[in-house]
């Protein structure tokens, strides 16, 4: 399989004076968040209309895979990188490789040998990643393939797990591209008159709340998660993401889980923005015990029940059943029964 | 009935009195003050009548505990109530 991987150069940290290298992708632009996020976004639906399936998970980076695009733009991977490079423009870097990682290091034209500093953002966890890429410079090991030539087991006696998971990477073992599902771009913005904070704030997310959930886009999915954003009165922006735990379209829970977040805020605000990040199934499905009355909340109690029962034991749960409440022997008011199966 | 459990189940405790006969130490803990007693006599009808002197008592350690003594086999318990 081809991967393509795309970097937003403007969005990329240069490489260090000190480290021979290539840009790092990926790194949120931390003064202006939400003007990365919807650079990245622009970034993947252009990408999306040419019929690509597109993972992206970090700001300004996104790959794809060019199997089956080719079909449709000439026959040949280039024809595809053509047609991409044609919706991008010029800004973007764009490069091809059998592994994600391949097709990252091609894209940013990282020298040869690829020197380990190339894996700082190709990790799971950012500072763990740098530690581990310092230790092993400071163990001499500077280059990727110097890397991969200690082996398995010298590598999970030095580093650990998180050293396992580099030796797959520069292996080229990686996990299958996760496109994600194109969806419509649902949001709503609300401008903040000047001086705006405390509850006056609150109002603001309660309206903008509310215009989302009324948007006819919206056409009664739930929401999976948001992403809350604003723009500073001080220049720059700010924004956080917001999962939901389960699929929700309910006013209050959507309120309740964004409230707390606005403390976070770290200056005067001018505008406050809502977007929600994935939709879910129509309202009427989602998991809420209140709603469809008794028989769907039986039904879902039922299958709780049973998966309690296959993960703890028959005897994982029971129910208190009053007895004799007025005795004056407390071991007789009530009884521990076995919860009846619905 | 299987899968019956009763709660508050009475759990036998240590229990060393005082000349007065009221808890002086819980499972060694000395007792620090009696905060209230008293006598719970049942089913006085039937041939297993129930006789229990409760104490509710606050020991060294902060605790409050409730624990009785029965009558007849003079043994003490400790419930959770």
């Amino acid at each position: 399989m081809e991967i393509a991987c795309v970097i937003d150069k403007r969005l990329a940290i240069p490489p260090r004076p000190d480290h021979a290298g290539g840009p790092w992708s990926g790194r949120a632009d931390l003064r202006d968040p939400v003007a990365a996020a919807e650079a990245t976004e622009s970034m993947v639906r252009a990408l999306e209309a040419l019929g690509a399936g597109v993972e992206s998970e970090r700001p300004g980076e996104a790959f794809f895979a060019l199997d089956g695009l080719c079909g449709l733009y000439g026959g040949s991977p280039a024809g595809v990188l053509a047609a991409a490079r044609g919706a991008l423009g010029e800004e973007k870097a764009i490069a091809t490789g059998p592994t994600r990682f391949a097709a990252f290091l091609a894209a940013g034209a990282w020298p040869r040998p690829v020197p380990m500093a190339a894996l700082r953002t190709r990790l799971g966890g950012e500072r763990e990643a740098e530690g581990l890429v310092e230790a092993r410079e400071r163990l001499g090991v500077e280059t990727v393939a110097a890397f991969v030539r200690l082996g398995t087991d010298q590598v999970a006696d030095r580093f650990g797990p998180r050293g396992r998971e580099a030796l797959r990477l520069c292996r080229g073992e990686e996990e299958p591209l996760r496109p994600r599902t194109p969806h419509e771009e649902l949001s709503e913005e609300i401008e903040l008159p000047e001086g705006t904070a405390g509850r006056q704030l609150d109002r603001a997310l309660e309206l903008l709340v509310d215009r989302l959930l009324a948007a006819p886009r919206r056409r009664g999915r739930t929401l999976l998660g948001l992403r809350l954003g604003a723009r500073l009165a001080a220049g720059g922006s700010w924004s956080v993401e917001q999962g939901l735990g389960r699929p929700s379209a309910a006013p209050r829970v959507l309120r309740n889980v964004l409230a707390p977040r606005l403390e976070e805020l770290p200056g005067p605000a001018t505008t406050l923005r809502l977007l929600a990040v994935g939709l879910g199934p129509p309202a009427g499905d989602q998991l809420e015990l209140a709603v469809g009355g008794g028989e769907p909340r039986r039904r879902r109690l039922g299958a709780a029940v049973r998966e309690v029962r296959a993960a703890q034991g028959a005897e994982a749960l029971l129910k208190i059943l009053p007895v004799d409440a007025a005795s004056r022997v407390p071991e007789r008011w009530a009884m521990l029964t076995p919860f009846p199966e619905l | 009935m299987p899968g019956l459990r009763r709660l508050y189940a009475p759990q036998r405790v240590a229990v060393r009195t005082d000349p007065r006969g009221a808890p002086a130490t819980v499972e060694g803990v000395a007792v620090e003050a009696v905060r209230e007693e008293w006598l719970v006599e049942d089913r006085w009808w039937t041939p297993q009548p129930l006789r229990r002197h409760y104490f509710e008592v606050a020991t060294a350690d902060g605790r409050a505990l409730t624990v009785f003594r029965t009558a007849r086999a003079q043994r003490w318990y400790r419930q959770r109530a």
